[in-house]
Protein backbone atom coordinates (compact mmCIF):
# COMPACT_ATOMS: atom_id res chain seq x y z
CA UNK A 1 0.00 0.00 0.00
CA UNK A 2 2.72 2.60 0.75
CA UNK A 3 4.21 1.91 -2.61
CA UNK A 4 1.36 3.59 -4.50
CA UNK A 5 2.50 7.12 -2.90
CA UNK A 6 6.24 6.87 -4.31
CA UNK A 7 5.83 8.19 -7.76
CA UNK A 8 3.42 11.03 -6.56
CA UNK A 9 6.21 11.83 -3.89
CA UNK A 10 8.97 11.34 -6.54
CA UNK A 11 7.95 13.71 -8.62
CA UNK A 12 7.19 16.37 -6.26
CA UNK A 13 10.50 15.40 -5.09
CA UNK A 14 12.42 16.61 -8.18
CA UNK A 15 10.20 19.35 -9.48
CA UNK A 16 9.44 20.97 -6.52
CA UNK A 17 12.19 20.12 -3.71
CA UNK A 18 15.15 19.67 -5.85
CA UNK A 19 14.54 23.23 -7.89
CA UNK A 20 14.04 24.59 -4.49
CA UNK A 21 17.24 23.54 -2.77
CA UNK A 22 18.71 24.86 -6.38
CA UNK A 23 17.41 27.98 -6.23
CA UNK A 24 18.60 28.53 -2.27
CA UNK A 25 22.04 27.53 -3.55
CA UNK A 26 21.95 29.82 -6.61
CA UNK A 27 20.76 32.72 -4.80
CA UNK A 28 24.12 32.76 -2.82
CA UNK A 29 26.12 32.72 -6.06
CA UNK A 30 27.15 35.98 -7.50
CA UNK A 31 26.50 37.92 -10.64
CA UNK A 32 28.65 39.55 -13.03
CA UNK A 33 27.38 41.21 -16.31
CA UNK A 34 29.82 39.68 -18.18
CA UNK A 35 30.20 36.09 -16.46
CA UNK A 36 26.52 36.59 -15.64
CA UNK A 37 26.75 33.62 -12.82
CA UNK A 38 30.15 33.67 -10.72
CA UNK A 39 30.24 30.54 -8.18
CA UNK A 40 30.45 31.95 -4.58
CA UNK A 41 29.00 31.47 -0.81
CA UNK A 42 27.85 34.14 0.40
CA UNK A 43 24.55 36.55 1.49
CA UNK A 44 24.96 39.04 -0.44
CA UNK A 45 21.93 39.22 -2.63
CA UNK A 46 19.72 38.90 0.60
CA UNK A 47 22.08 42.03 1.75
CA UNK A 48 21.40 43.87 -0.79
CA UNK A 49 17.59 43.01 -1.28
CA UNK A 50 17.55 44.48 1.95
CA UNK A 51 19.40 47.65 1.92
CA UNK A 52 19.30 48.98 -1.74
CA UNK A 53 16.66 51.10 -1.93
CA UNK A 54 15.34 49.88 -5.71
CA UNK A 55 14.49 46.09 -3.76
CA UNK A 56 14.01 47.64 -0.21
CA UNK A 57 10.75 49.82 -2.05
CA UNK A 58 9.43 47.14 -4.17
CA UNK A 59 9.58 45.18 -0.80
CA UNK A 60 7.79 47.53 1.06
CA UNK A 61 5.36 48.16 -1.83
CA UNK A 62 4.17 44.74 -1.94
CA UNK A 63 3.64 44.25 1.52
CA UNK A 64 1.51 47.70 1.69
CA UNK A 65 -0.25 46.45 -1.06
CA UNK A 66 -0.79 42.56 0.24
CA UNK A 67 -1.49 44.28 3.88
CA UNK A 68 -4.12 46.84 2.54
CA UNK A 69 -5.97 44.78 0.30
CA UNK A 70 -6.21 41.75 2.80
CA UNK A 71 -7.93 44.54 4.93
CA UNK A 72 -10.41 45.76 2.40
CA UNK A 73 -11.22 42.45 1.14
CA UNK A 74 -12.12 41.03 4.97
CA UNK A 75 -14.45 44.11 5.00
CA UNK A 76 -15.88 43.32 2.03
CA UNK A 77 -16.33 39.48 2.03
CA UNK A 78 -17.65 39.78 5.49
CA UNK A 79 -21.09 40.46 4.94
CA UNK A 80 -21.41 38.38 1.40
CA UNK A 81 -19.90 35.33 3.51
CA UNK A 82 -22.72 35.60 6.00
CA UNK A 83 -25.27 35.85 3.70
CA UNK A 84 -23.65 32.81 1.99
CA UNK A 85 -23.12 30.83 5.12
CA UNK A 86 -26.75 31.62 6.19
CA UNK A 87 -28.72 30.94 3.12
CA UNK A 88 -31.03 28.17 3.45
CA UNK A 89 -32.33 28.24 -0.26
CA UNK A 90 -31.98 25.91 -3.06
CA UNK A 91 -30.22 28.53 -4.94
CA UNK A 92 -27.35 28.07 -2.22
CA UNK A 93 -25.08 25.85 -4.20
CA UNK A 94 -25.48 27.61 -7.30
CA UNK A 95 -24.08 31.04 -5.54
CA UNK A 96 -21.09 28.76 -4.51
CA UNK A 97 -20.63 28.03 -7.52
CA UNK A 98 -21.17 31.31 -9.05
CA UNK A 99 -18.68 32.63 -6.21
CA UNK A 100 -16.11 30.07 -7.26
CA UNK A 101 -16.32 30.46 -11.39
CA UNK A 102 -14.18 33.75 -11.27
CA UNK A 103 -11.63 32.09 -9.26
CA UNK A 104 -10.80 29.37 -11.98
CA UNK A 105 -11.05 31.60 -15.07
CA UNK A 106 -7.84 33.47 -14.15
CA UNK A 107 -6.30 35.96 -13.38
CA UNK A 108 -4.88 37.59 -17.38
CA UNK A 109 -9.08 37.09 -18.29
CA UNK A 110 -10.39 39.27 -15.09
CA UNK A 111 -7.17 41.37 -15.55
CA UNK A 112 -8.40 42.45 -19.00
CA UNK A 113 -11.63 42.44 -17.94
CA UNK A 114 -11.07 45.45 -15.52
CA UNK A 115 -8.42 47.14 -18.61
CA UNK A 116 -11.46 47.36 -20.54
CA UNK A 117 -13.34 49.01 -17.85
CA UNK A 118 -10.84 51.28 -16.55
CA UNK A 119 -9.58 52.71 -20.24
CA UNK A 120 -10.01 55.80 -21.12
CA UNK A 121 -13.14 55.61 -22.97
CA UNK A 122 -13.98 52.35 -20.53
CA UNK A 123 -17.46 51.86 -19.25
CA UNK A 124 -16.54 53.60 -15.85
CA UNK A 125 -15.12 56.59 -17.55
CA UNK A 126 -17.98 57.03 -19.59
CA UNK A 127 -20.87 56.46 -16.71
CA UNK A 128 -19.08 59.09 -14.23
CA UNK A 129 -18.89 62.18 -17.11
CA UNK A 130 -22.52 60.93 -18.24
CA UNK A 131 -23.57 61.10 -14.54
CA UNK A 132 -21.33 64.38 -14.36
CA UNK A 133 -19.38 63.86 -11.19
CA UNK A 134 -15.97 64.27 -13.63
CA UNK A 135 -15.65 66.50 -16.66
CA UNK A 136 -12.64 65.02 -17.95
CA UNK A 137 -11.78 61.04 -18.15
CA UNK A 138 -9.80 59.85 -15.30
CA UNK A 139 -7.06 58.22 -15.49
CA UNK A 140 -7.54 55.21 -13.57
CA UNK A 141 -5.20 52.39 -15.92
CA UNK A 142 -1.13 52.33 -14.46
CA UNK A 143 -2.09 53.49 -11.26
CA UNK A 144 -2.26 51.93 -7.53
CA UNK A 145 -5.70 52.22 -7.53
CA UNK A 146 -6.61 50.27 -10.35
CA UNK A 147 -4.10 47.05 -9.00
CA UNK A 148 -5.27 47.68 -5.77
CA UNK A 149 -9.28 46.91 -7.35
CA UNK A 150 -7.70 44.11 -9.06
CA UNK A 151 -6.45 42.45 -6.41
CA UNK A 152 -9.56 42.49 -4.77
CA UNK A 153 -11.09 41.49 -7.37
CA UNK A 154 -8.88 38.24 -7.40
CA UNK A 155 -8.95 37.17 -3.77
CA UNK A 156 -12.38 38.17 -2.40
CA UNK A 157 -14.25 34.53 -3.56
CA UNK A 158 -11.34 33.09 -1.46
CA UNK A 159 -11.88 34.86 1.75
CA UNK A 160 -15.86 34.81 1.33
CA UNK A 161 -16.06 31.05 0.70
CA UNK A 162 -13.39 30.60 3.80
CA UNK A 163 -15.27 32.83 5.85
CA UNK A 164 -18.56 31.27 4.79
CA UNK A 165 -17.41 27.80 5.73
CA UNK A 166 -17.12 28.70 9.59
CA UNK A 167 -19.96 31.58 9.73
CA UNK A 168 -22.14 27.93 8.58
CA UNK A 169 -20.76 26.30 11.71
CA UNK A 170 -22.09 28.85 14.10
CA UNK A 171 -25.36 27.81 16.03
CA UNK A 172 -27.88 30.41 14.96
CA UNK A 173 -29.28 29.68 18.25
CA UNK A 174 -26.65 31.95 19.79
CA UNK A 175 -27.53 35.21 17.78
CA UNK A 176 -31.31 34.27 18.66
CA UNK A 177 -30.34 33.96 21.97
CA UNK A 178 -28.44 37.11 22.36
CA UNK A 179 -30.80 39.35 20.18
CA UNK A 180 -33.78 37.75 22.65
CA UNK A 181 -31.63 38.92 25.55
CA UNK A 182 -32.26 42.63 23.47
CA UNK A 183 -28.60 42.86 21.89
CA UNK A 184 -28.85 44.86 18.83
CA UNK A 185 -27.98 43.79 15.08
CA UNK A 186 -24.55 45.75 15.81
CA UNK A 187 -24.16 44.04 19.13
CA UNK A 188 -24.73 40.30 17.99
CA UNK A 189 -22.01 41.22 15.04
CA UNK A 190 -19.04 42.14 17.71
CA UNK A 191 -20.34 40.20 20.65
CA UNK A 192 -21.02 36.93 19.06
CA UNK A 193 -20.75 36.27 15.10
CA UNK A 194 -17.01 38.17 15.14
CA UNK A 195 -15.72 36.70 17.74
CA UNK A 196 -16.83 33.17 16.67
CA UNK A 197 -15.31 33.71 13.09
CA UNK A 198 -12.18 34.31 14.20
CA UNK A 199 -10.77 31.46 13.23
CA UNK A 200 -12.39 32.05 9.67
CA UNK A 201 -10.65 35.87 9.91
CA UNK A 202 -7.65 34.37 10.23
CA UNK A 203 -7.09 31.63 8.05
CA UNK A 204 -8.68 33.66 5.19
CA UNK A 205 -6.76 36.54 5.98
CA UNK A 206 -3.24 34.45 5.85
CA UNK A 207 -5.06 32.90 2.76
CA UNK A 208 -5.36 36.09 1.03
CA UNK A 209 -2.50 37.84 2.11
CA UNK A 210 -0.44 35.33 1.18
CA UNK A 211 -2.25 35.33 -2.54
CA UNK A 212 -1.91 39.81 -2.49
CA UNK A 213 2.08 38.91 -2.15
CA UNK A 214 2.56 36.94 -5.07
CA UNK A 215 0.07 39.07 -7.43
CA UNK A 216 1.55 38.90 -11.06
CA UNK A 217 -0.69 39.34 -13.74
CA UNK A 218 -2.55 41.80 -12.10
CA UNK A 219 0.07 43.90 -11.37
CA UNK A 220 1.63 43.87 -14.57
CA UNK A 221 -1.15 44.60 -16.60
CA UNK A 222 -3.09 46.95 -14.62
CA UNK A 223 0.11 48.72 -13.10
CA UNK A 224 2.28 49.24 -16.59
CA UNK A 225 5.78 48.65 -16.54
CA UNK A 226 6.59 50.76 -14.25
CA UNK A 227 4.76 49.55 -11.13
CA UNK A 228 6.90 46.78 -9.19
CA UNK A 229 5.71 44.27 -6.74
CA UNK A 230 7.77 40.78 -5.74
CA UNK A 231 6.62 38.42 -8.16
CA UNK A 232 6.89 40.91 -11.50
CA UNK A 233 10.33 42.16 -10.12
CA UNK A 234 11.27 38.25 -10.00
CA UNK A 235 10.63 37.23 -13.54
CA UNK A 236 12.78 40.56 -14.38
CA UNK A 237 15.48 39.42 -12.77
CA UNK A 238 15.56 36.47 -15.10
CA UNK A 239 14.12 37.41 -18.19
CA UNK A 240 15.39 40.78 -18.61
CA UNK A 241 18.57 41.00 -16.00
CA UNK A 242 19.03 37.75 -16.41
CA UNK A 243 20.41 37.87 -12.90
CA UNK A 244 20.33 34.43 -11.60
CA UNK A 245 21.41 35.07 -8.24
CA UNK A 246 19.66 37.89 -7.38
CA UNK A 247 16.32 36.60 -9.02
CA UNK A 248 16.31 33.43 -6.94
CA UNK A 249 16.95 35.53 -3.37
CA UNK A 250 14.34 37.48 -4.38
CA UNK A 251 12.23 34.01 -4.84
CA UNK A 252 13.71 32.77 -1.93
CA UNK A 253 12.54 35.60 -0.07
CA UNK A 254 8.77 35.60 -1.23
CA UNK A 255 8.96 31.61 -0.71
CA UNK A 256 10.15 31.86 2.99
CA UNK A 257 7.23 34.68 3.84
CA UNK A 258 4.69 32.98 2.50
CA UNK A 259 5.38 29.83 4.03
CA UNK A 260 6.05 31.37 7.35
CA UNK A 261 2.11 32.56 6.80
CA UNK A 262 1.00 29.25 5.54
CA UNK A 263 2.72 27.00 8.24
CA UNK A 264 1.74 29.89 11.42
CA UNK A 265 -1.68 29.76 10.24
CA UNK A 266 -1.99 26.06 10.02
CA UNK A 267 -0.36 25.67 13.02
CA UNK A 268 -1.97 28.90 15.24
CA UNK A 269 -5.60 28.34 14.15
CA UNK A 270 -5.99 25.19 12.55
CA UNK A 271 -4.86 22.82 14.85
CA UNK A 272 -6.79 24.45 17.82
CA UNK A 273 -10.38 25.29 16.05
CA UNK A 274 -10.26 22.12 13.80
CA UNK A 275 -12.10 24.21 10.91
CA UNK A 276 -9.54 26.08 8.79
CA UNK B 1 -30.05 36.26 11.09
CA UNK B 2 -28.03 39.70 10.59
CA UNK B 3 -30.48 40.99 8.46
CA UNK B 4 -32.83 40.78 11.13
CA UNK B 5 -31.28 42.41 13.82
CA UNK B 6 -29.82 45.12 11.24
CA UNK B 7 -33.17 45.72 10.45
CA UNK B 8 -33.76 47.67 13.56
CA UNK B 9 -31.88 50.12 12.04
CA UNK B 10 -32.60 50.98 8.21
CA UNK B 11 -28.57 52.02 7.89
CA UNK B 12 -27.02 49.03 8.99
CA UNK B 13 -28.71 47.35 6.95
CA UNK B 14 -28.59 49.23 4.18
CA UNK B 15 -25.16 49.02 4.29
CA UNK B 16 -24.96 45.41 4.74
CA UNK B 17 -26.77 45.18 1.60
CA UNK B 18 -24.46 47.69 -0.29
CA UNK B 19 -21.30 45.54 0.88
CA UNK B 20 -23.21 42.42 -0.32
CA UNK B 21 -24.11 43.73 -3.60
CA UNK B 22 -20.31 45.85 -4.13
CA UNK B 23 -18.74 42.25 -3.37
CA UNK B 24 -20.30 40.39 -6.06
CA UNK B 25 -20.10 43.27 -8.29
CA UNK B 26 -16.37 42.95 -7.81
CA UNK B 27 -16.28 39.69 -8.37
CA UNK B 28 -18.18 39.23 -11.86
CA UNK B 29 -17.76 42.79 -13.42
CA UNK B 30 -14.64 42.29 -14.86
CA UNK B 31 -15.68 38.88 -16.20
CA UNK B 32 -18.86 40.01 -18.08
CA UNK B 33 -17.31 43.08 -19.40
CA UNK B 34 -14.76 41.09 -21.05
CA UNK B 35 -17.85 38.72 -22.54
CA UNK B 36 -19.87 41.97 -23.80
CA UNK B 37 -15.96 43.46 -25.13
CA UNK B 38 -16.09 40.65 -27.61
CA UNK B 39 -18.91 41.65 -29.21
CA UNK B 40 -17.89 45.02 -30.33
CA UNK B 41 -18.16 46.36 -33.27
CA UNK B 42 -15.46 48.37 -33.40
CA UNK B 43 -11.79 47.60 -32.91
CA UNK B 44 -11.00 50.50 -30.45
CA UNK B 45 -12.79 49.47 -26.60
CA UNK B 46 -15.68 52.39 -26.12
CA UNK B 47 -18.59 53.40 -24.54
CA UNK B 48 -21.46 53.00 -25.92
CA UNK B 49 -20.16 50.64 -28.83
CA UNK B 50 -21.78 52.25 -32.16
CA UNK B 51 -22.59 48.04 -33.08
CA UNK B 52 -22.11 44.91 -32.23
CA UNK B 53 -20.51 41.92 -34.11
CA UNK B 54 -19.22 38.57 -34.26
CA UNK B 55 -16.06 39.13 -36.16
CA UNK B 56 -13.20 39.11 -33.85
CA UNK B 57 -14.07 35.34 -33.09
CA UNK B 58 -13.00 34.92 -36.69
CA UNK B 59 -10.19 37.37 -36.21
CA UNK B 60 -9.06 35.92 -32.74
CA UNK B 61 -9.08 31.92 -34.65
CA UNK B 62 -6.66 33.62 -37.52
CA UNK B 63 -4.33 34.64 -35.35
CA UNK B 64 -1.70 31.90 -35.16
CA UNK B 65 -0.68 33.17 -31.75
CA UNK B 66 -4.09 32.59 -29.91
CA UNK B 67 -5.25 29.37 -32.04
CA UNK B 68 -1.19 27.47 -30.98
CA UNK B 69 -1.67 29.22 -27.85
CA UNK B 70 -5.26 27.69 -27.06
CA UNK B 71 -3.88 24.19 -28.83
CA UNK B 72 -0.74 24.35 -26.15
CA UNK B 73 -2.40 24.53 -23.21
CA UNK B 74 -5.47 22.09 -23.99
CA UNK B 75 -2.45 20.13 -24.87
CA UNK B 76 -0.65 20.23 -21.64
CA UNK B 77 -3.65 20.84 -19.43
CA UNK B 78 -5.13 17.01 -20.90
CA UNK B 79 -1.59 15.40 -20.37
CA UNK B 80 -1.06 16.85 -17.10
CA UNK B 81 -3.68 15.90 -16.03
CA UNK B 82 -3.86 11.94 -17.32
CA UNK B 83 -0.59 11.72 -15.63
CA UNK B 84 -1.11 13.65 -11.84
CA UNK B 85 -4.95 12.63 -11.28
CA UNK B 86 -4.04 8.80 -11.36
CA UNK B 87 -0.28 9.49 -9.53
CA UNK B 88 -2.75 11.66 -6.85
CA UNK B 89 -4.83 9.18 -6.74
CA UNK B 90 -3.03 6.56 -5.96
CA UNK B 91 -0.99 8.73 -3.33
CA UNK B 92 -4.50 9.42 -1.34
CA UNK B 93 -5.93 5.62 -1.38
CA UNK B 94 -2.28 5.19 0.42
CA UNK B 95 -2.18 7.86 2.23
CA UNK B 96 -6.10 6.92 3.96
CA UNK B 97 -6.09 2.81 3.30
CA UNK B 98 -2.46 2.25 4.74
CA UNK B 99 -1.19 1.40 7.42
CA UNK B 100 2.29 2.88 7.97
CA UNK B 101 4.00 5.99 9.44
CA UNK B 102 4.01 9.18 8.81
CA UNK B 103 0.80 9.22 6.69
CA UNK B 104 -0.27 13.15 7.69
CA UNK B 105 3.35 14.42 6.74
CA UNK B 106 3.12 12.61 3.62
CA UNK B 107 -0.32 14.43 2.74
CA UNK B 108 1.21 17.47 4.00
CA UNK B 109 4.31 17.20 1.40
CA UNK B 110 1.86 16.12 -1.36
CA UNK B 111 -0.12 19.30 -0.86
CA UNK B 112 3.37 21.47 -0.89
CA UNK B 113 2.92 22.48 -4.29
CA UNK B 114 0.12 24.26 -3.59
CA UNK B 115 1.66 26.45 -0.75
CA UNK B 116 4.40 27.40 -2.91
CA UNK B 117 3.90 30.71 -4.49
CA UNK B 118 3.70 29.98 -8.91
CA UNK B 119 6.47 32.20 -9.91
CA UNK B 120 8.46 30.72 -7.37
CA UNK B 121 8.33 27.41 -8.04
CA UNK B 122 8.51 28.77 -12.07
CA UNK B 123 11.84 30.74 -11.55
CA UNK B 124 13.16 27.07 -9.84
CA UNK B 125 12.30 24.86 -12.30
CA UNK B 126 13.54 27.03 -14.93
CA UNK B 127 16.79 27.08 -13.43
CA UNK B 128 16.55 23.28 -12.98
CA UNK B 129 15.37 22.79 -16.88
CA UNK B 130 17.98 25.30 -18.42
CA UNK B 131 20.96 23.71 -16.46
CA UNK B 132 19.89 20.11 -17.02
CA UNK B 133 19.37 20.96 -20.61
CA UNK B 134 23.51 21.66 -20.38
CA UNK B 135 23.89 18.31 -18.77
CA UNK B 136 21.78 16.41 -21.14
CA UNK B 137 22.29 18.24 -23.92
CA UNK B 138 18.81 18.45 -25.05
CA UNK B 139 15.82 20.74 -24.80
CA UNK B 140 13.47 20.89 -22.11
CA UNK B 141 12.49 24.51 -21.76
CA UNK B 142 9.82 25.45 -24.21
CA UNK B 143 9.27 21.70 -24.57
CA UNK B 144 5.54 19.76 -24.27
CA UNK B 145 6.89 17.80 -22.08
CA UNK B 146 8.54 20.48 -19.61
CA UNK B 147 5.28 22.09 -19.64
CA UNK B 148 3.27 18.74 -19.03
CA UNK B 149 5.71 18.28 -16.39
CA UNK B 150 5.87 21.53 -14.55
CA UNK B 151 1.51 21.21 -14.49
CA UNK B 152 1.67 17.70 -12.64
CA UNK B 153 2.74 19.68 -9.83
CA UNK B 154 -0.38 21.41 -9.76
CA UNK B 155 -2.91 18.62 -11.08
CA UNK B 156 -0.84 16.01 -7.70
CA UNK B 157 -1.86 18.06 -4.26
CA UNK B 158 -5.64 18.85 -6.47
CA UNK B 159 -5.99 15.21 -6.71
CA UNK B 160 -4.73 14.23 -3.54
CA UNK B 161 -6.94 16.78 -1.23
CA UNK B 162 -10.20 15.92 -3.00
CA UNK B 163 -9.86 12.16 -3.05
CA UNK B 164 -8.64 12.19 0.20
CA UNK B 165 -11.63 14.11 1.11
CA UNK B 166 -13.76 11.91 -0.83
CA UNK B 167 -11.95 9.03 1.19
CA UNK B 168 -12.70 9.34 4.17
CA UNK B 169 -15.89 9.72 4.19
CA UNK B 170 -16.94 6.29 3.13
CA UNK B 171 -18.03 3.90 5.00
CA UNK B 172 -15.80 0.17 4.68
CA UNK B 173 -18.75 -1.71 5.08
CA UNK B 174 -19.81 -2.91 1.56
CA UNK B 175 -16.06 -3.62 1.05
CA UNK B 176 -15.56 -5.85 4.24
CA UNK B 177 -18.90 -7.37 2.68
CA UNK B 178 -17.79 -8.03 -1.10
CA UNK B 179 -14.33 -9.58 0.61
CA UNK B 180 -16.56 -11.69 2.66
CA UNK B 181 -18.71 -13.41 -0.47
CA UNK B 182 -15.18 -14.67 -1.75
CA UNK B 183 -13.97 -11.01 -3.74
CA UNK B 184 -10.32 -10.95 -4.74
CA UNK B 185 -9.16 -7.34 -3.36
CA UNK B 186 -8.47 -6.50 -6.97
CA UNK B 187 -12.34 -7.03 -7.55
CA UNK B 188 -13.63 -5.41 -4.38
CA UNK B 189 -11.25 -2.57 -5.67
CA UNK B 190 -12.69 -2.78 -9.44
CA UNK B 191 -16.13 -2.60 -8.42
CA UNK B 192 -16.68 -1.55 -4.92
CA UNK B 193 -13.81 1.27 -4.03
CA UNK B 194 -13.36 2.98 -7.47
CA UNK B 195 -16.93 3.49 -8.24
CA UNK B 196 -17.04 4.71 -4.69
CA UNK B 197 -13.80 7.47 -5.34
CA UNK B 198 -15.69 8.35 -8.53
CA UNK B 199 -17.24 11.79 -7.59
CA UNK B 200 -13.64 12.95 -5.92
CA UNK B 201 -11.92 11.40 -9.09
CA UNK B 202 -13.86 13.57 -11.03
CA UNK B 203 -13.58 16.54 -9.13
CA UNK B 204 -9.60 16.01 -8.89
CA UNK B 205 -9.83 15.88 -12.97
CA UNK B 206 -11.66 19.26 -13.49
CA UNK B 207 -9.97 21.12 -11.05
CA UNK B 208 -6.17 19.55 -12.39
CA UNK B 209 -7.56 20.31 -15.92
CA UNK B 210 -8.34 23.97 -15.27
CA UNK B 211 -5.72 24.70 -12.99
CA UNK B 212 -3.32 24.02 -15.63
CA UNK B 213 -5.12 25.24 -18.31
CA UNK B 214 -5.55 29.18 -16.55
CA UNK B 215 -2.16 28.96 -15.48
CA UNK B 216 0.21 31.77 -16.13
CA UNK B 217 2.78 32.02 -12.55
CA UNK B 218 4.28 28.57 -12.92
CA UNK B 219 4.66 28.59 -16.67
CA UNK B 220 5.53 31.75 -17.89
CA UNK B 221 9.06 31.22 -17.26
CA UNK B 222 9.09 27.82 -18.85
CA UNK B 223 7.17 28.37 -22.23
CA UNK B 224 9.65 29.80 -25.65
CA UNK B 225 9.09 30.18 -29.13
CA UNK B 226 6.41 27.82 -30.88
CA UNK B 227 5.37 26.23 -27.22
CA UNK B 228 3.08 29.19 -25.64
CA UNK B 229 0.19 28.34 -23.50
CA UNK B 230 -2.91 30.93 -23.59
CA UNK B 231 -2.79 32.55 -20.99
CA UNK B 232 0.68 33.55 -21.32
CA UNK B 233 -0.25 34.74 -25.38
CA UNK B 234 -2.68 36.57 -23.92
CA UNK B 235 -0.68 38.46 -21.07
CA UNK B 236 2.08 39.33 -23.65
CA UNK B 237 -0.58 40.58 -26.38
CA UNK B 238 -2.61 42.68 -23.14
CA UNK B 239 0.58 44.60 -22.37
CA UNK B 240 0.52 46.49 -26.17
CA UNK B 241 -3.07 46.68 -26.37
CA UNK B 242 -7.41 45.21 -25.21
CA UNK B 243 -8.91 44.87 -27.76
CA UNK B 244 -12.42 42.86 -28.50
CA UNK B 245 -9.94 40.18 -30.53
CA UNK B 246 -8.29 39.29 -27.06
CA UNK B 247 -11.70 39.32 -25.48
CA UNK B 248 -12.98 37.09 -27.98
CA UNK B 249 -10.36 35.13 -26.67
CA UNK B 250 -10.94 35.58 -23.35
CA UNK B 251 -14.40 34.49 -23.77
CA UNK B 252 -13.89 30.78 -25.08
CA UNK B 253 -11.84 30.49 -22.20
CA UNK B 254 -14.47 31.51 -20.21
CA UNK B 255 -17.27 29.47 -21.86
CA UNK B 256 -14.60 25.91 -21.83
CA UNK B 257 -14.39 26.62 -17.96
CA UNK B 258 -18.22 27.35 -17.82
CA UNK B 259 -19.05 24.29 -19.70
CA UNK B 260 -15.88 22.08 -17.44
CA UNK B 261 -17.57 23.06 -14.15
CA UNK B 262 -21.35 22.25 -15.40
CA UNK B 263 -20.53 18.77 -16.55
CA UNK B 264 -18.50 18.65 -13.71
CA UNK B 265 -21.51 19.39 -11.75
CA UNK B 266 -23.60 17.18 -12.69
CA UNK B 267 -21.36 14.13 -11.77
CA UNK B 268 -20.22 15.77 -8.09
CA UNK B 269 -21.97 19.02 -6.10
CA UNK B 270 -19.19 21.15 -6.58
CA UNK B 271 -20.70 23.71 -3.58
CA UNK B 272 -19.82 20.07 -1.33
CA UNK B 273 -16.14 19.78 -2.71
CA UNK B 274 -14.67 23.15 -2.13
Amino acid sequence: MALLVVPACLLVLALLIGPMILMFRISLNQFSPTQLMVQALSPDNYIKAATDPYYQQIILATLGIALLCTLLTLILAFPAAYWLGRMESRWKSLVVIATLFPLLVGNVVRSAGWMALFARDGLVNTVLMKLGVVSAPLEIMYTTKAVIIGIIAVVLPYMILTLSAVIESIPRDLEYAAANLGASGARVFWRVILPLSGPGVAAGSILVFVLCMNTYATAVLLGGPRFKMMAPAVYDQFVRGNNWPMGAALAFMLLAVTMAFTVFGSVAFARRYRTG
Amino acid sequence: MLFRFTGQSSLGQFAVRTLIVTAYAVIFAPVVMIVVTSFFAQEIVSFPPPGLSLKWYANALSKPEFLRGLMTSFQVALLATAIGVPLGTAAALAIVRGEFRGRGALSSFLLAPLAVPGVVAGSGLYMFYVLAEDLLDRDIKATTEGLVAAHVLLAIPWTVRLVVASLQGLDRAAEEAAANLGASPFTVFRRITLPMMRSGIVAAAMFSFIQSFENLDLSMLLVGPGRITLPVAMLNYLEFRIDPTLAAVATVQITLVGILMVVTDRFVKLSRVV
